[in-house]
């Protein structure tokens, strides 16, 4: 048995041939296993590495961000970047330990696992390591329940458990180079036979499988001779080549793919088995050498050459992806400037200024005052644009197709229309539309952003271009008109409570709720019927009545009910604006209400809060009309 | 013509029919309809909802206070729209994009007549470099009885039986055969009778069905029943079948042996589809599916084409369209296919309804526009 697993071994070194390699050994690199890292201060050139991760390439920063909000819901660690963070655990994972970066919502699961509850609710490595057994426990028992019929603890155990697994993963994606107890070798011949220094006792996976050739020489004699007449060189012998059999095949299959193989398959590999997989390529070499050398530099602060070992690096991964991937160091670092500058955030920030300078502008009416609400509105609206377009480039398709995405792109297109309307209508009734819809949904959108990276691939079914490009931007486009109706309707009802003998006011603001109405009705019509055209393309149906479908036929009919009742006479004026207003309702409910219909009272953080707040929303909206509709209609009979 | 329809306009009846107080009640039992209809999907399911709420001329609210279905209100809706042709509408210039609306509002209506009662739709699961002309329902079952040939061809007679009752008797003619039906479950779960005394003939030794309630997705009950076979008026055999089983259960009549299975309906197609390949991709490093698609032949009389069918580009034929639904792995890598088969006559209507009504909006809103300008 014993033999046949030796001879396997070897069998695999022949084949992973790693004594090939000829990394330069250094000193300082052999020692650090119990002391503390000098670690170098500046991490940013590992930012413009890229990783293949959920299917996209991306930049490490990406990667490191979406890592660390997934584990503890913040993007930020200890007031420093999140590649800072991540960098800490891959390279110095011991280090790491103590880090509170998993995070759990629910006191309970801490408490169920026998640890104490932290009042921040986010507990480090070393506090949940004792427990993994139990964990795992759990979470495979909580795996076994209808994904629908999983309740809050058992979904957030789910959670916790893959997100230890990922970090266990991440910790050791670079232990190969760590010296370590399995390959310690005590027996001076051979130390000596490998060329190992007298002194150390411990070595790591990569500097033992170097030696693969001595130890294939070595381990020669032990196929013939009986186990009970082995020496003591021959025994550690024997434990190292094991070791080294049984790490391989451990550490197989990381998700840390960082480097992309060499057969131009798309696919990527971890660093663990690319040391294999890297033998026979020069530029492999090339890359795993500066793999390591960055971790010594990391450990020993010499910041110019961990700076450069990064770049070299990139370098060499671009290199090689010129002919599939022929713009992606572009786009890659396309995609930091996209993160650094935030643009969905400020652009927020701005619109939120826009609303109550607006107020302001209300009181002092002052012409300058104006100009500056212009000014900021216009440079809110380019950062919203811009960040648009850098999304559609990185992920090379039309910018709406998750729920995130929508908000981004309804805010947009409302801030437009405001834009447009206070072109006309030089009043300051564009300014509220676009202050208010920019800065609600993307702020509703920011908070998805905390569910993880927003910047996903496509299923299949969605995986086409054109029709996202139509379906898609119709509805929202629609959504949007019918939001800005929405925001309008409740303006003239104000309006019609404070100045009710402005006719001249109040007809261009009914004027405004009409158009914004027709053009939301044309093209959440539009985007109804493409998206019919495109399941029938898709599916062979039209129409089959199901939740999201629905949901556009009740913007459809809801407006449908507005306009034929008006002409009827069975709404006046003030009527139509109560239903646009209303109409906000029918909106939520067909663009993200539906969504949570599915979802029930399941899931937990994010959606349910939405649906919290989504019903709240609805009383708060239908209290409003009811209050302002019979005021706006008495204060018209007075003074009108 | 302007003189019949002064007599039309004041005919009391379409002054009745034309009341936009019916549309405006229409349009708000159709908003509540659909609401309703969605909410009520979580608990019953797509399909279950669809027939309460969209597809019943009525139905009962907590089993005594009658509702109008989607199918009454968009009738009424209909006739409604048709008297306001006659009586509301002003033909004139400046009104032409209201009355493109409502026409194509009226070939939706013509749209949705044809689809409801045309469509047909059912799948193809194909092994690589199998071949079928013969589609299968989701959840429509029949009961097919045939005679065993020595030939590769066999005639087989069927029965829908999703509406089978109790005692009612189907005679296979060609066979002179009379089938009569003890007992009928749409849904049910069937066991084998283990010490072998067996009652009832059947192919896989299953001797009791219970009856079990029907699932939130139709293509998941599966039927099962009892059936008496009856020649020249004498009963001859019990035979309990169960939809799910591979094969049918074989008896005797006057020396010649007969199958009966009770199987999901199927549809024959008028050509015949050999799966030459399929592959799929997904993104890499996960388990997203990117891609997928069968390289098919399609082959109708003797003439064959090869097609390409992936998603979002069916391949259409006549009035049938075939879609790539779906894929399955077999146990021994084989590669499976399952197209959709839809066959709809009126697929190109929506189309046109969406065309004209949507022109019309277009036209509508630019004459508001222009009109306020001017």
């Amino acid at each position: 048995m014993m033999m046949k697993k030796l001879i396997t071994t070897i069998l695999v070194f022949i084949l992973l041939n790693i004594s090939t390699y000829c990394l330069a050994q250094t000193d300082a690199f052999f020692n650090f296993s119990q002391i503390k890292p000098k670690t170098v201060a500046n991490v940013d050139e590992l930012k413009a590495i890229p990783i293949l991760d959920n299917g996209r390439i991306k930049p490490l920063e990406t990667y490191a961000k979406n890592t660390l909000i997934q584990f503890s819901g913040r993007s930020r660690f200890e007031k420093k970047e999140a590649i800072n963070w991540l960098s800490k655990l891959i390279f110095a994972p011991e280090s790491a330990r103590y880090d509170k970066v998993f995070l759990i919502n629910h006191p309970g699961i801490a408490t169920s696992l026998g640890i104490l509850p932290e009042k921040k609710r986010r507990y480090s490595f070393s506090q949940l390591q004792p427990k993994f057994e139990k964990l795992r426990e759990l979470s495979n028992a909580a795996l076994n329940i209808d994904p629908k019929e999983r309740d809050i603890v058992e979904n957030e155990i789910i959670r916790l458990y893959q997100n230890m697994e990922s970090y266990a993963h991440l910790s050791i994606c670079f232990s190969f180079a760590f010296p370590h107890p399995d390959f310690a070798i005590t027996d001076p011949h051979l130390k000596e036979a490998l060329g190992f220094k007298e002194k150390v006792h411990q070595f790591s996976f990569l500097e033992v499988a170097q030696k693969a050739d001595e130890l294939q020489v070595l381990s020669k004699p032990l196929e013939t001779l009986p186990e009970d007449q082995w020496s003591e060189t021959e025994r550690q012998t024997f434990r190292v080549i094991s070791s080294l059999f049984d790490w391989s095949l451990l550490y197989r299959d990381l998700s840390f793919t960082i480097i992309p193989t060499y057969q131009n398959d798309e696919k990527w590999i971890s660093p663990w088995d690319a040391i294999g997989a890297a033998v026979t390529r020069e530029e492999g070499r090339q890359e795993y050498k500066a793999l390591r050398e960055l971790l010594i530099n990391y450990w020993n602060d010499q910041q110019l050459e961990f700076d450069l070992n990064a770049r070299l690096f990139k370098q060499s991964i671009y290199e090689r992806l010129t002919l599939n991937h022929p713009r992606l160091a572009n786009l890659v670092e396309l995609e930091l400037i996209y993160n650094r500058i935030k643009g969905f955030f400020y652009a927020q920030i701005l619109y939120f200024v826009v609303f109550l300078l607006f107020f302001i502008f209300l009181i002092f009416s002052k012409n300058w005052l104006y100009k500056i609400l212009y000014t900021l509105l216009i440079s809110g609206f380019v950062l919203h644009a811009v960040s648009i377009v850098m999304r559609i480039i990185i992920l090379q398709r039309p910018p709406v197709s998750n729920l995130y995405e929508t908000f981004i792109f309804v805010s947009f297109i409302c801030v437009l229309t405001g834009l447009i309307i206070e072109r006309i209508q030089k009043n300051g009734l564009g300014f509220i539309i676009a202050a208010v819809c920019g800065y609600v949904f993307l702020a509703i959108g920011g908070k998805f952003s905390a569910e993880g990276d927003t910047l996903q691939m496509l299923v299949a079914v969605l995986n086409s271009n054109f029709w996202l490009g139509t379906h898609v931007l119709s509805i929202t486009t629609g959504y949007s008109g019918v939001c800005v109706a929405g925001i309008v309707g409740h303006v003239y009802l104000i309006q019609c409570i404070v100045k009710p003998q402005d006719k001249t006011l109040l007809n261009s603001t009914y004027k405004v709720l009409i158009g914004s109405l027709g053009f939301g009705l044309t093209m959440t019509f539009l985007g109804t019927n493409l998206g019919g055209i495109w399941a029938d393309q898709s599916w062979g149906r039209f129409w089959g009545w199901d939740p999201k479908e629905n949901g556009a036929l009740l913007i459809i009919l809801w407006i449908a009910i507005l306009f034929h009742a008006k002409i009827g006479k069975i709404i006046s004026q003030v009527g139509l604006a109560a239903g646009s207003a209303l109409g906000l309702l029918v909106v939520m409910w067909a663009w993200f209400g539906v969504n949570l219909l599915s979802v029930g009272l399941h899931s937990y953080g994010f959606t349910s809060g939405l649906a919290t707040n989504l019903s709240i929303y609805a009383v708060c909206q239908i209290l409003i009309v009811i209050i302002l509709t019979p005021l706006a209609n008495k204060r018209l009979k007075v003074k009108g | 013509m302007s003189q019949l329809r002064k007599s039309l306009k004041a005919n009391p009846i379409i002054k009745f029919l034309a009341s936009i107080k019916i549309t405006v009640v229409c349009l708000i039992l159709l908003f509540i309809l659909t609401l309703w209809g969605t909410i009520a999907q979580v608990e019953a399911g797509l399909y279950e909802a669809q027939q309460r709420f969209f597809y019943s001329w009525y139905f009962l609210v907590l089993g005594y206070l009658p509702f109008p279905g989607a199918r009454l209100v968009l009738w009424v809706l209909f006739i409604n729209l048709t008297a306001n042709t006659i009586k509301r509408f002003v033909y004139k210039m400046s009104q032409i994009g209201i009355l493109i609306i409502h026409f194509g509002l009226m070939t939706y209506f013509f749209a949705a007549f044809v689809t409801f009662h045309e469509v047909q739709e059912s799948y193809l699961m194909l092994k690589e470099n199998q071949s079928s002309n013969v589609s299968v329902s989701y959840h429509e079952w029949e009961l097919a009885l045939w005679k065993k040939t020595k030939e590769d061809k066999r005639e087989v007679l069927a029965f829908d039986s999703n509406h089978f009752k109790a005692l009612e008797m189907y005679p296979f003619l060609p066979f002179n055969i009379d089938v009569q039906v003890k007992s009928y479950y749409p849904n049910a779960q069937a066991y084998v009778n283990q010490e072998g005394n067996n009652e009832y003939l059947n192919a896989s030794g299953i001797q009791s069905l219970q009856a079990i309630a029907k699932d939130k997705e139709p293509e998941k009950n599966i039927a099962g029943g009892l059936f008496e076979i009856f020649h020249k008026g004498k009963k001859l055999h019990t035979i309990m079948l169960y939809g799910g089983e591979i094969q049918g259960t074989s008896f005797i009549v006057e020396r010649d042996e007969y199958f009966l299975m009770l199987r999901r309906k199927k549809y024959e197609l008028p050509f015949t589809i050999h799966l030459n390949k399929f592959d799929m991709s997904v993104h890499p490093g996960t388990e997203i599916p990117r891609h997928f698609q069968s390289f098919v032949e399609v082959e109708h009389q003797g003439l064959k084409r090869e097609v390409l069918i992936y998603m979002n580009e069916p391949l259409r034929y006549k009035s049938f369209a075939l879609y790539q639904a779906s894929y399955s792995l077999g146990q021994n890598g084989d590669k499976y296919s399952t197209l959709a088969v839809v066959k709809n006559r009126g697929h190109l209507l929506p189309y046109i309804s969406s065309l004209i009504t949507f022109l019309g909006l277009v036209i509508h809103f630019m004459f508001m526009a222009f009109k306020r300008k001017r």
